[in-house]
C-alpha cells in the first residue's frame, strides 16, 4: 500500500496538473492520475494542436495575400506530415515540461484510469494492474469529450471529431463540420486555408452564438470571404454512406423553413459539444448539474473532501478556467479559503480574424436590463492594423451608463487574443471607460483601436453628462 | 490709501468665519454702508457692509473659505490703487484694536503665521490662509498642490481635492466613482481587493448595509454637515465634550400663570398686536431668578467665572435649517409688553434671516421651550460660554394635592442643566425653586 496523500487528483489537463503542482508547492502530497497523456484535451486534442493548424493557416493566407503586394513565391505546396510532425513536436515539447515540473514537485504520477470509491479510496486501473491509494482531500479534474449526437446513419460513416481529426492522414477536398461552435469554426479556418471545400452546419441562427452578434456577423462574412458555406438554422437530419473510393457522405440537412437539402462531403467533423468525463466519480452519489459534477464557488462537490474543477464541471469549458479553478481547489483542499470569481474570463477564437471577448455580450447586458452605452471602432480606421493588411474587425466596447464601468469587450481582428487582456486589465482593476480613454497607447498598434473606442465613447458620455 | 476689508469678530468666541457669497466682484464701486459679502459665524449668517466708499480692488477669499478673524479678505480704495497679490495677513489696525478686547486670540492668530512660514520654506506657494491651515493639519506640502485659484492660488478645495485622493488611493476608480455618487466614504469600507484595495462590490455592500440599517436612509436624500448645520453641530458636540452638564427638574403649578396671561392678554395685543405667550411670561420670570441668582447668570471663560451684570436671555428659535438664538437684552428691566414686543419680534427676523448681529450677541442665560409639542421634559445643552439653560415642557392638565384635597391643575416640568464645572448642585436647586415659587406667584413680576 502506498503512503496516503495529502491530495490526489484525478485528470491530468490544464485544470488537474495546475491543482497539482500548487498544492506541491505548498509542501502538500500529491498524487496525480492520468488516463492518456498529461496535458489533457488542451495539449493534446485542443488548444495547442489547432494553434499550431492555425499558424499554419495563418501562413498560408498571408503568403496568397502577399502575391497582391508583389511579394511572390512559387505555388504553395503542403505537406500534411510535416504539419502534423511540427503539431506534435510542440505537444511533445509541452507534455515533457509540465512532466518536469511534475518531478520537481516531487508529485507522484499514476498512469491509469482513477476511480473514487465509497470509502473515498482511490482505484488505479493500468493495462495490467490495479491498485488502491489513500487521501485525505480528491480533486476531479477529468475533463470532457465530444459530444457524437444520434444522427440517423452516423454510426455507419468514418466520422471524426476533434480528437482524432488532428491526426487526419489526407488533406480531405470537402469537409462538412456539424457545429458552428468556437471549434467548428476554428475548422473552417484550418481547413479553408488547406483548400478544403468547408461546409459548416449550425443550428442556431448565428455561427458562434454565445459571442456578441457583431463578431458573429464579421466572422460569417469573412470565412465566407474565403469560401466556407455557412448553413445557420439547420439540422442535419441523416447521413448516408456513399460507396465512392474516397469515402464521401452526403448529408440531409434541413433548413430553416423545414426544407431537407442534401451535402455531399469527404469528410465529416462533428463538433457540437462536449459531455464530462464522470467515470471517475460513478460509484459516488455526487449531486449534478446535468451532466456535469455540481460545485460550489469553493470547488466543493457536496461529498466532504472531494472536489472538482475544469471541463467535467461545465461552465465555460476553458482551459484557463480550469486552471483557475484548479487554484481555488487545491486552496481549499490546503485549509486555504478562496473562491472562484468569474468576473474577468476572456474567451478567444482564434480563426481568421481572431475573436476576443470579456464580461458580457450586448444581448446579456440587454437580458440583465441595464442601462448601458456602446461603441464600435472599426480596424480599417487603424494605421498598423492598415499596413498588415489586417484592417478586418473591430473593437467594441460597452459600458454602463452612470459610472462608465466596462460591462463587456468584444474585439474582432488580427491579434486581438493578445489584445483582450487590456480589457481585462481595466475590468479586473475596476478601471472605467475614463481611465480606459486617458491611457496612452503606444502608435501604431492595433491597440488603438481599443483606446479610440474607449475615447469615443467616453467623450460622449460626459458631453451628454450621463456619466457620474 | 487702500482700505482694508478684514473678517470682522462678531462674537467673543469666534475664531473664524466662512464665506457665504460675495456681493461684489473686483472693480465694482462701493459705498459705505452696502452690502460686500456674506459670511456664517456662530450661528448665523450675516452680511458685512462697506466701512468705506471707493472701488473693490482686490477679492482673496473665494466662497467656502473658511477666514479667521481679521484676516485682510479685500481692499476698497481708489480706481488703479496697487494692492498686494495675495492676502497680506491679519489687519494691522484691528489688531490695535482688538487687543484690549482679545488679546490672547489675536496673538495666538499671529503666532500661528509665523509658524507657517516656518513650515513652508517655499514663500512662493500662493495660498488662502484656510488652504494652509487644512494643508498643515494633514501633512500636505502646498507646494505639491495645484492651486485652482488666480495666479494658481491654492483654496480649501485644492487641499480637499488632494486629500480625495489620498484616501482613495486604495480604491479602484470604479469603486470610488460609486462611492462618490452614494456620498459613502470608502475610508470606512474594507475592501476585499489586493491588500485591502476596495472594490466596486465592497462599495455596493456597504452600502447595501447602511440602507439595511436604516431604510429610509436609501431614500432620503443626504446633505453635508455644512453651514449652519455644521456650526450647530460643532458647538453642541463642543458643550457636551467640555462642559459637565448636570439636569435638574422640578414641575410648576401654572395655574396662575394661566389667570396671568388671560388677564394681561388685552392689554399687551393692544400695543404690540401679539398676543402674550407663555415663553414671554416664562422668560420674564426667568430674568427675576437671574436677578436674585447671580451665580446662574454667569459665563466661563478659559479659567474665569465671570459673574455677569446685565441679564440677557437668548430664546432658541428653530429654523428649517436649524436653531437660533436670539437674544432680549436686560429682561429685568422690561415688563412683558416690551418683551412680548422684542420675542416675537425676534422670532420673525430669525426665521426670514433678517437679524442683525448685535441681535445675536451677549446672551448670558437661554431658554428653550418645546411646549408646543407632546414633550414634558427634557435635558437641554448649554450654549457654551454661559453656564445655564432652562428647558421648559408643555403645560398639562394633572391631578396635583393641593391643601390634602386633589386638584386638576395645568402643571409644567421644567429642567436646567447647569455646567458643574462653574457651578454647583445647591445654587442651582436653589435658583430652580426660586423660578418655581415665582411662576407659582406670578403677580409679584408686577410689583
Ligand atoms: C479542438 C479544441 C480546441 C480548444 N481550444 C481551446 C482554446 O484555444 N483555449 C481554451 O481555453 N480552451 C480550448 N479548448 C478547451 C480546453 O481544451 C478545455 O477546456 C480544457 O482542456 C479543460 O481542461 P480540464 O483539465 O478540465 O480537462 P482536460 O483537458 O480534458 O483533461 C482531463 C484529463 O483527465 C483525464 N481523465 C479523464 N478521466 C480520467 C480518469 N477516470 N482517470 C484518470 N484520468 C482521467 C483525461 O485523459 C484528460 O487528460 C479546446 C478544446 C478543443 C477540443
Amino acid at each position: 500500500m502506498t503512503a496516503p496523500y495529502d491530495i490526489t487528483v484525478i485528470g491530468g489537463g490544464p485544470g488537474g496538473y495546475v491543482a497539482a503542482l500548487h498544492a506541491a508547492e505548498q509542501g502538500k502530497r500529491v498524487a496525480l492520475i492520468e488516463a492518456k497523456y498529461l496535458g489533457g484535451t488542451c495539449l493534446n486534442w485542443g488548444c495547442i494542436p489547432s494553434k499550431t493548424y492555425l499558424k499554419q493557416a495563418e501562413i498560408i493566407e498571408m503568403i496568397k495575400k502577399a502575391r497582391d503586394w508583389g511579394i511572390e513565391t512559387g505555388e504553395i505546396k503542403l505537406s500534411i506530415d510535416k504539419m502534423k510532425r511540427r503539431k506534435d513536436e510542440v505537444i511533445h515539447r509541452l507534455r515533457n515540461g509540465i512532466s518536469y515540473l511534475l518531478k520537481q514537485g516531487k508529485i507522484d504520477v499514476f498512469y491509469g484510469y482513477g476511480t473514487i470509491e465509497k470509502n473515498h479510496s482511490i482505484t488505479i486501473k493500468t493495462k495490467d494492474d490495479v491498485h488502491t491509494i489513500e487521501s485525505e482531500k480528491i480533486i476531479v479534474a477529468t475533463g470532457s469529450r465530444p459530444v457524437v449526437p444520434s444522427i440517423q446513419g452516423l454510426e455507419q460513416v468514418d466520422y471524426d471529431t476533434s480528437d482524432t481529426i488532428f491526426d487526419m492522414k489526407n488533406i480531405p477536398s470537402s469537409i462538412a463540420i456539424i457545429g458552428g461552435g468556437v471549434i467548428g469554426v476554428e475548422f473552417a479556418c484550418i481547413f479553408a486555408s488547406l483548400g478544403t471545400e468547408v461546409t459548416v452546419v449550425e443550428m442556431a441562427d448565428r455561427i458562434i452564438p454565445n459571442e456578441d452578434a457583431d463578431a458573429s456577423k464579421t466572422l460569417t462574412k469573412e470565412l465566407e470571404n474565403k469560401g466556407v458555406s455557412i448553413l445557420t438554422g439547420s439540422t442535419v437530419k441523416k447521413v448516408t454512406k456513399v460507396t465512392k473510393e474516397n469515402n464521401y457522405s452526403i448529408l440531409s440537412v434541413m433548413d430553416g423553413n423545414g426544407e431537407t437539402h442534401s451535402l455531399e462531403a469527404q469528410s465529416l467533423l462533428v463538433s457540437v459539444g462536449r459531455k464530462p468525463n464522470t467515470s471517475a466519480v460513478e460509484k459516488l452519489e455526487l449531486e449534478k448539474n446535468g451532466p456535469f459534477i455540481h460545485v460550489n464557488e469553493k470547488m466543493e462537490t457536496t461529498n466532504k473532501g472531494i472536489y472538482a474543477i475544469g471541463d467535467v464541471i461545465g461552465g465555460y469549458q476553458l482551459a484557463h478556467v480550469a486552471s483557475a479553478e484548479g487554484i481555488v481547489a487545491a486552496n481549499n483542499a490546503m485549509n486555504v479559503d478562496d473562491q472562484f470569481d468569474d468576473k474577468v474570463i476572456p474567451r478567444c477564437i482564434y480563426t481568421l480574424p481572431e475573436v476576443a471577448s470579456v464580461g458580457m455580450t450586448e444581448e446579456e447586458v440587454v437580458n440583465a436590463g441595464i442601462s448601458y452605452r456602446t461603441e464600435r471602432f472599426e480596424l480599417h480606421a487603424n494605421g498598423k492594423a492598415l499596413s498588415a493588411g489586417e484592417a478586418v474587425g473591430f473593437s467594441k466596447i460597452i459600458c454602463d451608463e452612470t459610472y462608465g464601468e466596462i460591462l463587456g469587450v468584444t474585439l474582432v481582428g488580427a491579434h486581438v487574443t493578445e489584445l483582450i487582456s487590456e480589457a481585462s486589465a481595466f475590468m479586473s482593476l475596476e478601471g472605467t471607460i475614463e481611465e480606459a480613454a486617458k491611457m496612452i497607447h503606444p502608435h501604431p498598434t492595433v491597440s488603438e483601436a481599443f483606446q479610440e473606442n474607449a475615447s469615443s465613447l467616453f467623450q460622449k458620455l460626459k458631453n451628454q453628462g450621463v456619466l457620474v | 490709501m487702500a482700505n482694508e476689508v478684514f473678517m470682522p469678530k462678531l462674537s467673543s468666541t469666534m475664531e473664524t468665519g466662512t464665506l457665504l457669497q460675495w456681493f461684489k466682484e473686483e472693480g465694482d464701486s462701493v459705498e459705505t454702508g452696502e452690502p460686500l459679502f456674506e459670511i456664517m459665524t456662530d450661528k448665523i449668517n450675516i452680511e458685512v457692509e462697506a466701512y468705506d466708499d471707493g472701488v473693490l480692488l482686490k477679492k482673496y477669499y473665494d466662497i467656502d473659505d473658511e477666514i479667521p478673524v481679521n484676516q485682510i479678505i479685500a481692499y476698497v480704495g481708489q480706481q488703479d490703487e496697487v494692492v498686494p497679490d495675495t492676502s497680506p495677513g491679519i489687519s494691522g489696525n484691528e489688531i490695535n484694536e482688538e487687543k484690549e478686547l482679545n488679546e490672547s486670540a489675536v496673538e495666538e492668530t499671529s503666532v500661528r503665521i509665523e509658524e507657517q512660514s516656518k513650515v513652508e520654506p517655499s514663500e512662493d506657494v500662493r495660498a488662502t490662509p484656510a488652504a494652509r491651515r487644512v494643508a498643515r493639519s494633514n501633512n500636505i506640502l502646498l507646494n505639491e498642490i495645484s492651486g485652482s485659484g488666480p495666479k494658481g492660488r491654492v483654496h480649501v478645495k485644492d487641499v480637499n481635492q488632494v486629500l480625495i485622493q489620498r484616501n482613495d488611493s486604495r480604491a479602484t476608480p470604479l469603486a470610488k466613482k460609486v462611492s462618490k455618487a452614494h456620498q459613502v466614504s470608502l475610508e470606512s469600507i474594507n475592501g476585499s481587493g489586493v491588500n485591502g484595495k476596495v472594490m466596486k462590490n465592497d462599495v455596493a455592500k456597504s452600502i447595501d448595509r447602511v440602507s439595511r440599517v436604516d431604510p429610509s436612509i436609501q431614500t432620503s436624500q443626504k446633505r453635508k454637515l455644512s453651514g449652519m448645520r455644521k456650526v450647530i453641530a460643532d458647538r453642541m458636540q463642543e458643550s457636551v465634550n467640555t462642559a459637565p452638564h448636570v439636569t435638574l427638574t422640578s414641575e410648576i403649578d401654572m395655574k396662575k400663570v394661566q389667570e396671568l396671561r388671560k388677564n394681561l392678554m388685552k392689554v399687551v395685543e393692544s400695543h404690540t398686536g401679539n398676543r402674550l405667550s407663555y415663553t414671554d411670561i416664562i422668560i420674564k420670570a426667568t430674568g427675576e431668578a437671574l436677578s436674585r441668582h447671580p451665580a446662574m447668570n454667569a459665563s466661563l471663560n478659559d479659567d474665569e467665572i465671570v459673574l455677569n451684570n446685565s441679564i440677557n436671555v437668548g430664546l432658541a428659535v428653530s429654523l428649517d435649517e436649524g436653531l437660533i438664538v436670539p437674544v432680549i437684552q436686560d429682561v429685568p428691566s422690561k415688563g412683558l409688553r416690551e418683551i412680548n414686543d422684542h420675542a416675537k419680534r425676534l422670532a420673525k427676523n430669525a426665521r426670514n434671516q433678517k437679524l442683525q448681529e448685535d441681535q445675536l450677541k451677549g446672551a448670558t442665560f437661554t431658554v428653550s421651550n418645546l411646549g408646543m409639542y407632546a414633550v414634558d421634559a427634557f435635558t437641554p445643552i448649554i450654549n457654551l460660554p454661559q453656564t445655564a439653560i432652562l428647558g421648559t415642557g408643555r403645560i398639562q392638565e394633572k391631578p396635583v394635592v393641593v391643601d390634602q384635597e386633589i386638584e386638576v391643575r395645568p402643571t409644567m416640568a421644567v429642567s436646567l442643566s447647569f455646567d458643574h464645572r462653574a457651578i454647583d448642585g445647591a445654587p442651582a436647586a436653589a435658583f430652580l425653586t426660586e423660578l418655581k415659587q415665582i411662576l407659582e406667584n406670578p403677580y409679584e413680576l408686577l410689583a
